[in-house]
């Protein structure tokens, strides 16, 4: 039970942080608070998953936990993944430039 | 025998070399290179050898990355340098001595007399085939996701040997940094109808060329890097 009320704690922590986050947009933070608001409610009643479970044709809650995280932990990854290509494009431009201004004056000398 | 034309046209061509820890091998290649090219411009990409020692007396213009970003990103600033120096033609030549200047000379003829944008060498045209078999199948492999991706039919798309016209240099934006480069080019090419001729040419398979070249897992890499490249359009 002591683990119970450790992720309760977590969780409840988590949604006041992602409430007081700024400079991020209403869909992004109403997508998180609804995951989590959902782990919320399945730490606090863990029976209610095996029903969600089984209606969604999965056996037992916890499977269905394990099948949403790596569903998230993926798309978190995938989500950051591409934001890093992004930066090394950007950063790319920026050396780039950085580059071809020194030849440019080394041209002129 | 070179015409007045072709002579004329060498002049207004410029070499992009890129160059990655080429110590062991960069003043040949440039030794060669000047016997035939005017002008070379070698884009050091952050080397931390002696690169940038050993190009220091020969007649190149020199660029620096200050930090290693890669041969695609090396290339496009290669690129957007010679543009700005007038280039009217641009040959897009390796460092690690895997290229002949003749092969080079050939792929700039071929543009010239047959008015095309492009020339791309080929290393699996004719019978100038001296490819090792693993390599091959890599190659094919990365060929085969190559046109797939981009929808060209080219028989070697990852020769880094290319003859460009000022036209289709200047549609060129390489924003993939890797090995995924290479496809990157010819899907912009396709893209801007560019009309893409390939040469025969041979490529020197040696073991410092071979260590510098791709690896078996590469073309996952390059698959994945166009996929998400397609995301970051």
């Amino acid at each position: 039970m002591t683990f119970k009320y450790f992720l309760i704690a977590v969780l409840t922590g988590f949604i006041f942080y992602l409430l007081l986050l700024p400079r991020v947009g209403y869909l992004r933070k109403g997508v998180i608070f609804a995951f989590v608001m959902t782990m919320l409610v399945f730490a606090i009643q863990p029976d209610w998953s095996n029903s969600v479970a089984k209606a969604v044709g999965i056996s037992r809650g916890a499977d269905l936990l394990f099948y949403l995280s790596h569903l998230t932990l993926f798309f978190i990854a995938f989500i950051y993944f591409v934001k890093f290509k992004e930066m090394e494009v950007r950063f790319t431009k920026l050396v780039r430039q950085l580059a071809l201004e020194n030849a440019r004056r080394e041209a002129k000398h | 025998m070179q015409s007045e034309a072709f002579r004329k046209a060498l002049a207004e061509t410029f070499v992009v070399v890129p160059a990655y820890n080429e110590g062991r091998v960069i003043r040949d290649v440039i030794t060669g290179l000047s016997s035939e090219f005017p002008n070379i411009v070698v884009v050091n990409d952050g080397s931390s050898d002696d690169t940038a020692a050993l190009l220091a007396d020969l007649p190149v213009i020199v660029v620096r990355h200050p930090i290693n970003l890669g041969q695609g990103a090396a290339l496009q600033t290669g690129i957007t340098f010679a543009l700005e120096r007038g280039a009217n033609y641009i040959v897009t030549f390796d460092a690690d001595g895997q290229h002949r200047v003749e092969d080079a000379l050939s792929a700039l003829r071929m543009l010239i007399e047959e008015q095309c944008d492009v020339v791309c060498g080929s290393r699996f045209l004719g019978t100038t085939n001296n490819v090792p078999r693993i390599r091959k199948i890599i190659l094919k492999t990365v060929v085969g996701l190559a046109n797939l991706t981009t929808g060209t039919h080219m028989t070697d798309a990852h020769n880094g040997l290319r003859a460009l016209s000022r036209k289709a240099a200047s549609c060129l934006d390489i924003t993939q940094s890797g090995m995924a480069h290479a496809s990157e080019i010819m899907s912009q090419l396709k893209l801007h109808k560019m009309s893409i001729r390939e040469v025969p040419v041979q490529v020197n398979y040696t073991e410092y060329s071979l260590a510098k070249g791709q690896s078996s897992l590469n073309s996952i890499n390059i698959l994945v890097d166009l996929v998400i490249g397609r995301f970051l359009k």
